[in-house]
């Protein structure tokens, strides 16, 4: 279509986007800056709402048990990001290899992130059961003693970080294999007549190429692991001993358990923060990586 | 420094036959252009004595050793690919280090032969660019480099020069030229465009359809062409062939024309007069032929024209300047009348009839 520059014409095109762009502010725009509005005040329930300056924030620096979320939130992000990310890229280097993949596994592979995460908790809930589930029979199979491994502060973060990582390796694997199979053939070609044995290949060239689509990736995940929520909620509450209490679960048990909105809100905004801090720094780190 | 030698060499991608049977010798520091139409076997020639494909049969030899069953590092080859295939991570220095470091040359080695071959090229001041950072004709210096430090037996050349602007092919084609001549290594240079071959090889290779067609010298390939595909290829604008019958030293085209050309066969045949061997003939004498189109260029101007439905081409003196329609006498430079069997193509040396 062409758009000619006359003014008349642009003053028409601002109207007929007005109701989208608003639509779009209230949507959006709205509930953050209401949520930032509220993380000032106090607000119980079924009174009105009143300023408190920074009180809200300053009750989370000293609350032992936001730090403790924080601590859990980050473990728990690492974990599962090293093993998405390693997980991911063998899977795709495995299937890169495989040449002609059938489409049946391309389906069985994309499956897990369709799953909705709630059911995948429900599913590991059985599997890890203590008592009935398949994990602690199979692991007897290798000599490993039976553990209620949800129920371990040691073990429920490592645990929790399996799950995600059943459900979404897939996705950092399709990624990667989107990065391999647009990486020059020639390049290879110039390695084999350089003489780089298979293993040199990878490290110093595969690998290094692949570096923006990982950090792609990385982003990715970076956004739903620091929000982590739903397959914890599902499987262990945040316990046990508030071992597996993320950011999120804290906030929602502040929030809608003990209803203190504005404080649940100032924590939300918190989380915000940490999260934009993370994916700007993984967009800067893409930027000067990128080859 | 090594001779390659193709014995019975054979090449097949599943069911198509890409290279049916093939011997060739290419001598220690020769430079060898292959040269032919897209789809002439001329690239997985090359690939074939890089390593990168497979032997169907046959063997190949690099100096004396029978190569069949070697990796492309055992070859002990270089090659410049036709996208440069630079690493796009690594520095230009690291880029032209990275082979060498393969091989476990010691770090102060490297660094002397990287140098040099950064002054040789003159990209010196590129060395610790990335290859996006640079131009097409640095990264095709870069290629290069990469390849002279490696100081290979042979360098195997698969278009280099065809991402390259016009002007810079031909300034970097002189430049790889003097390198050659510079470096004394064996080179095998593949390329569809005949300038470049005829510019640069002491022999060339014409292959059409994975078969040699002829193996020469420039001068020779030119002069003397094997057969009419040959003929054609070789030279711009291309040869004009005429189907004509020889009759007491004349070729008398379809139209009953005549043209003297001083042949001494007699019969059916094809006639190729290069655009550059027709001459205006004096008054009376020479073929008059209707100008079609006339295309100046400078140094010379081309003139086309129709025998029968033949479209033809000469390239005569810029101060001639035929009008369109008119009728402009040529003849034929003595000696420089080519024919062709009409069947097999094969070029028809004077005394055998066809």
């Amino acid at each position: 279509m062409h758009i000619s520059a006359s003014s008349r014409q642009r003053g028409a095109l601002a109207v007929l986007a007005m109701p989208a762009v608003l639509f779009t502010a209230m949507m959006v725009v709205f509930p953050i800056l209401y949520t930032i509005w509220l993380s000032f005040r106090t607000a119980p329930l079924g009174h009105a709402t009143q300023f408190v300056g920074f009180a809200n924030y300053a009750q989370l620096a000293d609350s032992p048990q936001f730090w403790n979320s924080i601590k859990v939130s980050l473990t728990l992000y690492v974990i599962s990001l090293a093993m998405q990310l390693t997980g991911g890229t063998y899977l795709a280097l495995l299937l890169f290899q495989a040449k002609r993949m059938p489409a049946i596994l391309r389906s069985i592979l994309i499956s897990p992130f369709m799953v909705p995460p709630v059911v995948v908790g429900m599913m590991f809930l059985i599997i890890l059961d203590p008592s009935l589930g398949a994990a602690n029979w199979v692991l007897s199979l290798f000599g490993i003693a039976p553990s209620a491994w949800l129920a371990s502060p040691e073990w429920v973060i490592p645990t929790v970080a399996l799950i995600d990582t059943w459900q979404w390796m897939p996705f950092v694997a399709l990624i990667v294999l989107g990065g391999l199979q647009s990486l020059p053939p020639s390049v290879y070609e110039a390695a084999k007549i350089d003489g780089a044995p298979p293993r040199l290949v990878f490290w110093r060239i595969t690998l290094p190429l692949l570096l923006p689509t990982l950090a792609t990736a990385a982003i990715l995940r970076t956004v739903d692991l620091l929000r982590f929520f739903d397959i914890i909620y599902v499987t262990t509450q945040g316990g046990p001993l508030n071992a597996s209490d993320t950011l999120n679960i804290y906030g929602f048990h502040i929030g809608f358990e003990l209803f203190q909105f504005g404080y649940a809100s100032a924590l939300a905004m918190t989380l915000t923060a940490m999260v934009f801090g993370v994916v700007l720094a993984l967009n800067r780190l893409r930027r000067a990586i990128d080859w | 420094m090594a001779s390659v030698r193709m014995q019975g060499l054979k090449k097949r991608f599943g069911a198509i036959e890409v290279i049916p049977c093939l011997d060739l010798e290419i001598l220690d520091h020769e430079f060898v252009v292959f040269v032919g139409p897209s789809g002439c076997g001329k690239s997985t020639l090359l690939r074939i004595i890089a390593g990168l494909e497979p032997i169907t049969e046959g063997d190949l030899y690099i100096g004396n050793q029978r190569v069949n069953d070697l990796t492309p590092a055992e070859r002990d080859i270089a090659m410049v690919f036709q996208d440069y295939a630079l690493y796009p991570h690594m520095t230009v220095y690291q880029n032209m280090a990275f082979g060498l470091q393969m091989r476990h040359t010691p770090a102060a080695e490297i660094d002397a032969r990287v140098q040099n071959a950064a002054r040789l090229l003159d990209i010196g001041p590129l060395l610790k660019r990335r290859p996006r950072a640079l131009s097409g004709g640095q990264r095709q210096r870069v290629a290069m480099g990469r390849a002279i430090v490696r100081d290979p037996k042979v360098f195997l050349f698969d278009e280099p020069l065809s991402n390259l602007d016009a002007q810079l092919r031909g300034q970097v084609r002189s430049e790889i030229k003097a390198l050659s001549q510079r470096l004394k290594t064996t080179m095998v240079f593949v390329t569809h465009d005949q300038v470049e071959a005829m510019t640069m090889a002491d022999r060339i290779v014409v292959l059409r359809g994975g078969v040699i067609q002829q193996v020469g010298a420039p001068e020779e390939i030119y002069g003397r062409p094997a057969n009419r595909f040959v003929a054609g290829f070789i030279g711009s604008p291309s040869m004009n062939f005429l189907p004509v019958t020889l009759l007491k030293g004349a070729a008398h085209l379809l139209d009953g024309r005549k043209l003297n050309i001083g042949a001494t066969l007699e019969g059916q045949a094809v006639l190729g007069i290069r655009p550059e061997h027709f001459v205006p003939a004096p008054d009376g004498s020479g073929m008059p032929v209707e100008v079609t189109l006339v295309e100046p260029l400078g140094s010379d101007t081309l003139v086309h024209f129709l025998v029968g439905d033949i479209k033809c081409i000469a390239r005569v003196a810029p101060d001639t300047k035929p009008l369109v329609g008119e009728r402009l006498p040529l003849a034929v430079a003595s000696g420089k009348a080519y024919l062709f069997d009409p069947d097999s193509g094969a070029a028809l040396p004077a005394g055998i009839l066809p």
